[in-house]
């Protein structure tokens, strides 16, 4: 193809290779009913509706300013299309526009609720500050709830576009960040993968959109006033740890990532898996990936890795996390519904994004020790190391659509398309080793049409 | 059988060497000034232990206390320092020296060892530290502003004559029963040196005493150390170059420090970087959650060397080897088991307190140097009580909370009303070092400490400077508020204050030649200093206002007339 004026997104996304029709979806193959679903948020409305009367009551007796919104039960909710699109092959189609639109939601409406997300409360306040690895709900992160009951987990900004992560700090003590947990979402879906769940930047107001719309104490008990009179807010572990200073807004204004919620674990269950190739967690400690190159022989055997396309998602996943310089990717989620040829959802990127000028090999260990590709990603990832359809030039057009931009500094942009290289280097070595039928592999679901 | 009454031999040896040794302990317990705290209960099982050993006593018995020194959880006496920490909950905080609780007890014949009076003697007072720049010995070029301001006449007011009510520390009577140093009592230290500087008449004479003991007797009622004692800069020197044999954690304060123990016997205070020079503040942090900063340490020393107040204890840099320096010559098993490897490969460590000491804060050398301040100790607690007085302009060391001084206008004329502010120089000492926290930006002085053998009648020991130097570019002038609110300021300190001011005294141009020195060199950067000028500024304009409205006689307590005995001496 000749390289022309325009988007290079817009062609990327024109490629036939991007717009391979999927198979028709049976009711089976998809996540969630509607019927269902209504419900289920039907009775969620309703009890939000009741608890607020208490609430209310409750606030008005001990003097507490909170702020009161209109919610609107919307049955044509955006975020009620993105749970009900979520089938077997992906969490959402590329074309679908309501997840668009809820992005923009995500990034406009308003906040009429906050408070802590389920894995912080169910510390329920424990705080070992002798742990080195601190558990996710340690980290600072929101729920908070939009005016047509949509939820977004939010993350604060913690680190400057420009900082890196100090060349000391191990992969597990590692700041968040929530650039790049946008900027995991806009790369999840140039790959085509789908497996990110809507992620866009906001501009939250601490003071209006947090402290005063919630109704939990504890949240409410941790809000303070700085030196500087900004609004400031801390994870109470990482807080009383003195691991971590508080987040503060300027005064009130702070910039942070809003993450969709998946549908409730209750109407959609998923299992979190560890992952083959998890890290030790331990200054010290190496696990038996990192010294046995043959390790991928063992799990080859082992269910589920043993059949099917697990381990070519595992890779897929790999491939992703590499480019993204993400070392934190302990475990994984499947939803049940789908079983074991179900995707691997991709949440929590937060930590990606660290290091722009070092290329952490380890990463990619399950796609150069297993030497197997699926033939969809692999022809995806030589199409974007081509220059017409250029990793780093897509990316930087797909951010740019984000509120916060710019949202990765180009030494991180730039640094995609040197470890894209690097993925199509080991590729090519494999093939080398293997022959091109044993590495590059059929994918037996999505793209069977091909 | 046989086994059996070797057991028994050795059962009966090991009794025969800890009756010697509780003999020796009570010997030395009973000898004035040190009876009051013996090496009682410690020495018991510093005896038994070396039992297994009977041959090498002395020195195992040595070995001992120092490591019981590092490994006992030092009792919380001073708990009257506590500091609200940030999340509101007490947690003690105490002064960086109190716990120097290393029993006093004998050990070793040090004053014998050759390093260290060496060190102190002839002309070994030039500046330590950087060969290349000229220190001290630079007044040769005629360029040097330091020496210039040291030869002014307001650098060259007399101290009152002192009696021995006015010392520390009595040479004849007392220092011979200094432990570790003065080393009469036959304990042999560990080299086995000669012993024709042993005397036990208590003819050692000074000047064979390690520095730092030499530092401890020049301590007296008005200053830590004279204008121009050769020692001061010999214990600089040992800070920076003698072999540390043992590390200890510092218990009980907020942020990581190390108590190190030099070859000589001498103790210091080891805080380690945690920012680099150019890093500020955050502006959201409170001033009970910045960091300690190594380089404040310094600074303050030598700031408050230059305002010839003498109230800080010695400092240097120094680039301690966390290897060989700090995890080979541990054994305290807490700090030890927080070493690790970064993925840089550099060495880090992260400590046991209750701020920043979390993996998230480690301590990484490049690769396993790292820079720090040492801090001389203080004389031992036992041997020298020292009284901790809550600063009346205290923070409140609460998110919301505002302390009383900060609501009330007229604080003061109520503090003046209060002993020991009512009489003698507390308030003026105050004032001064109200000035000294201004000029580095300093929001911590929570507590301050004086020596309580000289009672209310005395200079105030400016401790804990860590938290100075944070913002260049701010100057808090709440720090200044007792100073405007009670109006008063030493003449002397005045007319050094204005002499400062001055183009040719340019304080910022003498902290950088006197900070060139270090071996950290350069401390602080320009932006620093450069406040520092700004800031004395503020301090005059305050005090021209004062004298303004209430007129010069009224402000400006003359110190410089005739004797100035008179409003000092305890007599008063």
């Amino acid at each position: 193809e000749p390289v022309t004026e325009g988007s290079k997104l817009e062609k990327l996304f024109a490629h036939p290779l991007y717009n391979i029709q999927t198979p028709g979806l049976t009711p089976e193959e998809r996540l969630l009913e509607a019927k269902q679903l209504m419900e289920y948020y039907k009775r969620k409305a309703s009890r939000w509706e009741r608890h607020m009367k208490l609430y209310s009551e409750a606030a008005a007796a001990s003097n507490i300013t909170v702020s009161k919104h209109k919610v609107t039960f919307d049955s044509d909710a955006n975020w009620l299309k993105f749970h009900l699109g979520i089938n077997r092959y992906a969490l959402y189609s590329r074309d679908d526009p309501a997840i668009g639109k809820l992005l923009r939601d995500m990034q406009n409406m308003t906040v009429i609720g906050a408070d802590y997300t389920q894995d912080e409360k169910a510390l329920k306040g424990a705080c070992d500050c002798t742990q080195v690895v601190k558990p996710s709900g340690h980290h600072l992160k929101l729920a908070l709830k939009m005016q047509n009951y949509a939820k977004a987990m939010f993350k604060p900004m913690r680190q400057q576009r420009d900082e890196e992560t100090p060349e000391d700090v191990f992969y597990f003590v590692d700041f968040q960040r929530h650039n790049a947990e946008v900027a995991a979402f806009h790369l999840d879906r140039i790959l085509d993968f789908c497996r990110v769940p809507p992620v866009a930047g906001r501009l939250v107001n601490v003071t209006g959109e947090v402290l005063h719309v919630t109704y939990n104490d504890d949240l409410r008990a941790v809000f303070f006033v700085s030196p500087a009179n900004n609004t400031c807010f801390f994870a109470k572990c990482l807080y009383v740890c003195k691991t971590e200073y508080a987040v503060c807004g300027s005064p009130h204004l702070l910039e942070g990532s809003m993450a969709a919620y998946l549908p409730s674990l209750s109407i959609a269950p998923r299992i979190s898996i560890p992952n083959p190739w998890i890290r030790s967690y331990t200054f010290t400690r190496k696990e038996e990936w990192e010294v046995n190159p043959f390790f991928c022989d063992n799990v080859k055997q082992l269910y589920p890795y043993n059949s099917g396309n697990r381990l070519l998602n595992i890779i897929d996943m790999s491939i992703f996390d590499f480019l993204t310089s993400n070392m934190d990717r302990h475990h994984y989620e499947i939803f049940t519904k789908f079983g074991d040829e179900g995707f691997l959802l991709h949440l929590d990127n937060a930590r990606g994004f660290g290091k722009h000028s070092k290329d952490e090999m380890s990463i990619l260990a399950p796609l150069s020790q297993c030497c197997m590709i699926k033939r969809s990603t692999l022809l995806r990832l030589q199409l974007l190391a081509r220059p017409e359809y250029r990793l780093s030039d897509v990316m930087r057009e797909s951010l740019q659509r984000d509120l916060l931009q710019p949202i990765l500094t180009e030494p991180h942009l730039l640094a995609l398309d040197r470890r894209l290289q690097k993925v199509m280097r080991v590729v090519q070595r494999c093939v080398r080793r293997l022959g091109e039928d044993k590495v590059v592999t059929k994918d037996f679901a999505r793209y069977t049409a091909k | 059988m046989i086994k059996m009454i070797l057991f028994r031999k050795f059962r009966v040896l090991i009794l025969m060497v800890f009756l010697v040794a509780c003999t020796m302990h009570i010997m030395i317990d009973l000898l004035p000034k040190l009876e009051k705290r013996g090496a009682g209960a410690d020495g018991v099982d510093g005896g038994c232990q070396c039992a297994h050993h009977p041959g090498a006593q002395s020195q195992g018995w040595g070995k001992q206390r120092a490591r019981s020194a590092a490994d006992a959880g030092w009792p919380n006496k001073h708990t009257l320092r506590i500091l609200q920490d940030f999340s509101n909950e007490p947690s003690s905080n105490l002064t960086s020296h109190s716990l120097e609780k290393i029993t006093a007890a004998a050990d070793g014949a040090e004053s014998r060892r050759r390093s260290g009076p060496s060190a102190g003697r002839t002309g070994d007072h030039k500046p330590l530290i950087r060969d290349t720049s000229g220190g001290r010995t630079a007044p040769v070029r005629g360029a040097s502003r330091l020496s210039a301001l040291f030869q002014h006449p307001f650098y060259k007011l007399d101290l009152p004559p002192l009696t021995e009510e006015d010392t520390l520390f009595n040479v004849n009577t007392d220092i011979r029963f200094y432990p570790r140093a003065t080393g009469n009592q036959g304990w042999h230290d560990e080299e086995g040196n000669e012993e024709e500087d042993f005397s036990p008449t208590g003819e050692v004479t000074a000047e064979s005493y390690p520095n730092w003991l030499r530092f401890h007797i020049g301590i007296n009622r008005y200053e830590l150390y004279s204008r121009h004692d050769p020692v001061l800069d010999a214990l600089l020197k040992d800070l920076v170059t003698q072999r540390v044999t043992s590390v200890a954690m510092k218990s009980g304060g907020t942020q990581l420090k190390l108590i190190m123990t030099f070859q000589n016997y001498g103790q210091a205070l080891f805080k380690p970087m945690k920012q680099t020079r150019e890093q500020e503040t955050p502006p959201d942090f409170f001033y009970f959650s910045d960091f300690e900063r190594h380089n404040a340490e310094i600074a303050a020393f030598h700031l408050d060397r230059i305002l010839d107040f003498r109230r800080v204890p010695p400092v240097a840099g120094r680039l301690v080897n966390m290897t060989r320096e700090i995890r080979d010559v541990t054994r305290d098993k807490k700090l030890w088991r927080t070493f690790f490897i970064s993925p840089a490969n550099n060495v880090c460590f992260y400590g046991e307190c209750s701020y920043y000491c979390s993996t998230e804060h480690a301590l990484c050398g490049k690769p396993d140097q790292i820079e720090g301040s040492l801090a001389a100790f203080l004389p031992d607690l036992n041997l020298a009580k020292r009284k901790t007085w809550r600063n009346p302009w205290r923070r409140s060391y609460h998110k919301r909370k505002k302390a009383e001084w900060e609501v009330d206008p007229d604080y003061c004329d109520e503090v003046k009303q209060t002993p020991p502010y009512d009489r003698g120089t507390r308030l003026l000492d105050v004032m001064d070092m109200t000035i000294f926290d201004f000029l580095m930006g300093n929001m911590d002085r929570h507590h301050y400490e004086t020596f309580e053998k000289f009672g209310n009648y005395t200079f105030i020991i400016h401790l804990d400077n860590g938290r100075g130097f944070g913002k260049h570019s701010h100057d808090e002038l709440s720090i200044l508020v007792p100073l405007s609110q009670c109006c008063r300021v030493r003449k002397s300190t005045y007319l050094r204050l204005q002499l400062l001011a001055k183009e040719e005294y340019q304080l910022s141009s003498l902290m950088e030649e006197s900070l060139l020195r270090d071996r950290l060199s350069p401390v602080l950067i320009k932006p620093h200093l450069q406040a520092m000028d700004r800031r004395l500024r503020l301090v005059l304009r305050v005090l021209a206002g004062c004298v303004e409205k209430e007129s010069y006689v009224n402000v400006v307590e003359e110190d410089l007339v005739g004797d100035t005995a008179t409003h000092r001496s305890p007599g008063h």
